[in-house]
């Protein structure tokens, strides 16, 4: 196979965060507005608010195909048609944009790297988002972890009001926009969340903003229809909006240079680089802003990336993307980090393009054990199949961790995880589902190691097979 | 997380005349929290997370204080504050050791990180030392993965802990003030 090499060789999300290939993290510092703006910034917003209508700048983030970064991968520009036509004076009543800084899903930590040293990056995202969609006020949502990034973001606000970003008086000190002869005012706050993983879940999150335990909501209505306090809603990922300044200043084009084409025939491309966050056993862990489409080697043994498997040991696997999207098995090394993977590896998508590296030494009954343990811990209790499955599954996990299991608990196990939460609905959200690929994946692909855990079920011949065989 | 049961028959509220929610805490929320939300409910995670700041925890006085003053029910605000991992329903040590139990973290060995913490302060995951000084938790993901395995000391990220730099950590913090969130950034 031949080398892969990156098509993008200056960096986007990271030209002011130094991130290996291109510079050190070690010299990594919070860019302020002044320095942000002198590196070329507020440019996009200024090129939208003077020259381009919001329709126009809808239309060229559809027409960039940019993709949600917050797991689902859903295009943006597409989300964002789905808001109710204003009115003819422009006017679409209250509406919101929800930015999902949550960043709960675990081994996930690309978003921070953004609010800890580039907050103005995504403010701009945020601006232009509320100009493209006619949204009047965004909540900041980050989760309740983040102290200091929750402060860094605070304080880039503080710095957007005084520079006139936002306010009352209109983006950018009340520049005129194009399409109508007045500005266009934006409201930004942090809202920060209080430790509950599923309110990254985007109904549960609007839930959350609103005061309300972070339970998620059933669709539809959806968000773009009614969302928060009732009014349509918009809810992107951090990276996402991140992107955006790029490809107003750029255009779509520029932006469709970067990353890959689908090798699937009719399948929507993974254009754009993303940032992804390797943890586990490699050399050099950290984020790396990579077009979509590098192989999964090429990130894991490249100087230029991890440089390679600690202590040189063997590779035997590692999560997608985020635990809820599954583990690619041993052989699955040359997966290529695009939204094809999900249905060329076998596990359930991208997600947040974060892998976690296991290597040969790893347990994958732990590891199972550990995720199991996670979902019953993070599962909101709303849906049966989620809430009893995820503690069964659980259960499950330790007894055979602790060898007290025989190979009917493993069936079991599997049937669980097979069938809880598949889609179409029998949950209300996405994390049955994740659930469900993260444990089913780790048993179909390490079949073995359960099976030297677990004793034998014997069944004797014309003895009733069921619950109280033993 | 989500099931807390609360024994309402029985339960005795300690009260104390002095207010949890002063008048210049209330005033601070009226002028900078509540008008950023469309309705009153919609403060009433900021109002919680600030009058935690303030107390370390969340008595339950405080709790209907909060009720009264966003228009609420305390069973609403009861529902919310109880769902949520971060908001403390019983006091909390001045310092709080939060050591991540995640994947990537526990593949990188954070139980030597924890074992440490429980040697050095002779208690147990969720448990609080006999002096109030030291909390020690483990929590899912912090987000800190490449820092793995990692922790949080008062809000402060910690990473790439080692038995020897938490123990450090926890030497640094015993003869410093604070409440656990009181570390201003
Ligand atoms: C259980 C669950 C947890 C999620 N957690 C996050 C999260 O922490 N951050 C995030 O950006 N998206 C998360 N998502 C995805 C969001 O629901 C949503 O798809 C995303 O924020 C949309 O933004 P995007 O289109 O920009 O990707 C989660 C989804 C589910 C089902
Ligand atoms: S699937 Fe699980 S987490 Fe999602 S709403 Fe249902 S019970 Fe809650």
């Amino acid at each position: 196979m031949a080398a892969w090499s990156p098509k993008t060789t200056t960096p986007v999300l990271t030209a002011r965060i130094p991130c290996w290939p291109h510079g050190d993290p070690k010299n990594r510092r919070i860019v302020s507005y002044d320095e942000y703006v002198r590196t070329g910034g507020y440019v996009a917003l200024r090129k939208a608010v003077e020259t381009m209508t919001p329709e126009q700048v809808t239309e060229e983030v559809k027409k960039s195909v940019l993709r949600g970064r917050g797991g689902a991968g859903f295009p943006t520009g597409v989300k964002w048609t789905f808001l109710p036509k204003p009115d003819a004076n422009g006017d679409g009543g209250q509406r919101y944009l929800a930015i999902n800084a949550d960043e709960s899903e675990p081994a996930t930590f690309k978003d921070r790297l953004l609010c800890d040293f580039d907050p103005h990056l995504v403010l701009e995202g945020i601006a232009l988002c509320c100009y493209a969609c006619r949204i009047q006020t965004a909540y900041f949502y980050i989760r309740g972890e983040y102290h200091h990034q929750a402060a860094v973001m605070e304080r880039a606000i503080q710095e957007a009001y005084q520079n006139g970003v936002f306010g009352k008086q209109g983006l950018l000190r009340g520049t005129r926009t194009k399409n109508r002869d007045q500005a266009w005012a934006v409201d930004c706050y942090v809202h920060r969340g209080a430790g509950a993983y599923i309110c990254g879940e985007e109904t549960a999150l609007l839930e959350s903003i609103e005061g309300k335990r972070g339970w998620p909501r059933n669709k539809p209505p959806f968000p773009a229809i009614k969302g928060l306090f009732g009014r349509p809603t918009i809810i992107n990922n951090v990276e996402t909006l991140a992107h955006l300044p790029f490809i107003i200043a750029q255009g779509a084009e520029a932006f469709m240079k970067q990353g890959t084409e689908s090798s699937i025939q009719g399948a929507p491309p993974s254009y754009g680089t993303k940032l992804m966050g390797v943890s586990g056993h490699v050399n050099r862990p950290g984020v790396f802003e990579c077009d979509l489409g590098i192989p999964l080697r090429t990130l894991i043994e490249s100087k230029d990336y991890c440089g390679g498997m600690r202590r040189g040991k063997k590779f035997k696997g590692a999560i997608a993307g985020g635990i809820s999207m599954g583990v690619l098995g041993p052989d699955q090394m040359d997966a290529e980090m695009d939204f094809d993977i999900g249905r060329k590896y076998n596990v359930l998508g991208l997600g947040t393009a974060c892998p976690t590296v296991f290597d040969e030494d790893t347990d994958m009954v732990a590891v199972a054990r550990n995720i199991a343990r996670f979902f019953k811990h993070e599962s909101c209790g709303q849906c049966t199949p989620c809430r009893e499955g995820s503690g069964w599954l659980y259960q499950l996990m330790v007894k055979i961790e602790e060898g007290r299991a025989r190979s009917k608990d493993l069936d079991l196990a599997l049937e669980i995880a097979t069938s809880m939460g598949t889609m179409p609905g029998t949950t209300i959200c996405g994390l049955a589902d994740g659930n469900n690929w993260a444990i089913r994946t780790i048993l179909n692909k390490y079949p073995d190691e359960f099976q030297a855990r677990v004793r034998r079920t014997f069944v004797p011949v014309g003895i009733s097979v069921g619950a109280g065989a033993r | 997380m989500a099931w807390i049961t609360k024994p309402s028959a029985t339960m005795k509220v300690p009260k104390r005349a002095e207010p949890y929610l002063g008048a210049e805490l209330k005033d601070r929320l009226t002028r900078e929290i509540l008008p950023r939300y469309e309705h009153k409910q919609g403060a009433l995670i900021p109002v919680l997370h600030a009058v935690q700041h303030v107390w370390g925890w969340l008595p339950w006085q405080a709790l209907e204080e909060v009720a009264s003053f966003l228009e609420l029910t305390p069973a609403q605000v009861w529902d919310t504050a109880s769902f949520y991992e971060e908001f403390w329903l019983q006091p909390k040590g001045a310092h709080v050791i939060a050591v991540c139990r995640s994947v990537a973290c526990e593949i990188c060995d954070h139980k030597q990180i924890t074992d440490a913490c429980r040697a050095k302060l002779g208690i147990e995951p969720g448990e609080t030392t006999d002096d109030g000084k030291f909390t020690l938790v483990e929590l899912e993901c912090l987000g800190l993965c490449e820092g793995a395995p990692a922790c949080l000391v008062d809000e402060r990220m910690h990473l790439s802990a080692t038995p020897e730099s938490i123990t450090r950590a926890i030497d640094d913090l015993r003869d410093k003030p604070g409440h656990g969130h009181a570390a201003p950034h």
